[in-house]
């Protein structure tokens, strides 16, 4: 009976206080500094530059170009992108229902051409999100890249152009995009890159 | 006295109701949850930040006139890059009694090029004419160093006859 006193507890206890204030402290950081990641059509590797301009953070009218050289657009201003295809569904007269505007203004990013626009928005979400999209025609003759930047511009002004592109794109496609806006008079543009220290040879 | 710390449960019900001295939570689900929180937001947030290249392209002029401003440029102002598919970099000054001369990326290859252009010419002018099957990334290197170097005026071009010419004549057929 006297050893009464020295009995251990069952199981040993640890203050964890200090752990939650830590969790918690690492939690509130990680969602301060957060960006979302956007899920992009395509997976893109871009380039790297010693450039430290940042992007800005919304209007911006973005055209990603995969390796294969498929072309794809979105707008940073989720408010605008029903008015942008509302504009873009005028010049190809697609029928479109409330949903699949509702389903557009959800995309970050889609590369279809006009004709497939409805089929693709109609799709369940899962499908979609896994369907190779062919990309924006950038044909000379059938140029739908340009009536969707005309329209962008429209439904947002004074917003900027940025071009997303694998760092293995062939130049050729690039190049394309650069005259479909040089062509349109957006001649000021920015081209998306990581940043990496200046290498100086030494 | 005895009135001031008096305490109903103390005094009125027996010892089975006594209280702790402090109240212990089990905080472990508390922990679980702000890791669980932790580590979702660790493997959705981006930290690198793109960075972007700002690019403004000349007014596009006519095609008549486009030959009239190649001509006003003295020639050895100018320096022509051509960024060819592998990799692989040439450049030459002037127009008209040209000579393409290899190089590389990087710092000893066309940044010491441009360096030397830079201080030997007053005002000079670079062409960067990329192959249509050279990469993005060579084209991006190439900005870069224009940035580095400090060249204020440069411009893209076509990759046209000229440039295969010029190639083929030093033995490079594409």
């Amino acid at each position: 009976m006297g050893n009464n006193r020295i009995q251990r507890p069952k199981t040993p206890e640890l203050d964890m206080n200090p752990m939650v204030d830590m969790a918690f402290l690492l939690v509130t950081f990680f969602l301060l500094a957060t960006t979302f990641k956007t899920a992009d059509p395509a997976r893109v590797v871009v380039p790297k530059s010693v450039s430290n301009v940042e992007l800005p953070e919304n209007k911006v009218i973005s055209i990603t170009l995969s390796r294969d050289g498929r072309a794809f657009m979105g707008l940073g201003d989720v408010e605008a992108r029903s008015r942008w295809l509302e504009k873009v569904a005028g010049i190809y007269q697609i029928e479109l229902s409330d949903i699949d505007r509702e389903v557009f203004s959800s995309l970050s990013g889609f590369g279809v051409p006009s004709s497939e626009l409805n089929n693709f928005l109609r799709l369940p979400s899962d499908q979609r999100n896994q369907m190779q999209q062919p990309g924006i025609p950038i044909d000379s003759t059938l140029n739908e890249l340009g009536d969707w930047l005309v329209m962008a511009r429209v439904v947002l002004p004074r917003s900027r152009v940025v071009i997303k592109a694998d760092r293995l794109t062939p130049y050729k496609y690039v190049d394309e995009i650069i005259n479909t806006l040089t062509k349109n008079n957006i001649l000021r543009f920015n081209l998306i890159t990581e940043s990496k220290r200046l290498d100086n040879g030494e | 006295m005895e009135n001031e710390f008096y305490n109903p449960i103390k005094e009125g019900r027996s010892a089975k109701f006594k209280q702790k001295a402090s109240i212990t939570t089990d905080m472990n689900a508390m922990v679980d949850l702000a890791f669980l929180l932790l580590t979702f937001f660790m493997l959705t947030t981006t930290m690198v930040k793109p960075k972007v290249i700002e690019l403004v392209m000349p007014v596009p002029d006519d095609e008549d006139t486009e030959e009239t401003v190649v001509q006003t440029i003295r020639e050895s102002r100018a320096l022509t890059i051509m960024a060819l598919p592998d990799n692989e970099l040439y450049y030459y000054t002037g127009f008209s009694e040209a000579e393409a001369i290899e190089t590389a990326y990087g710092p000893d290859g066309i940044r010491s090029v441009l360096i030397d252009h830079n201080e030997s010419q007053d005002d000079p002018i670079v062409i960067i004419k990329a192959h249509p099957e050279s990469i993005f990334e060579n084209i991006i290197d190439l900005i870069d160093e224009m940035n580095i170097t400090r060249m204020e005026r440069y411009a893209f071009d076509e990759f046209g006859d000229k440039e295969f010419e010029l190639l083929s004549d030093i033995g490079v057929n594409l």
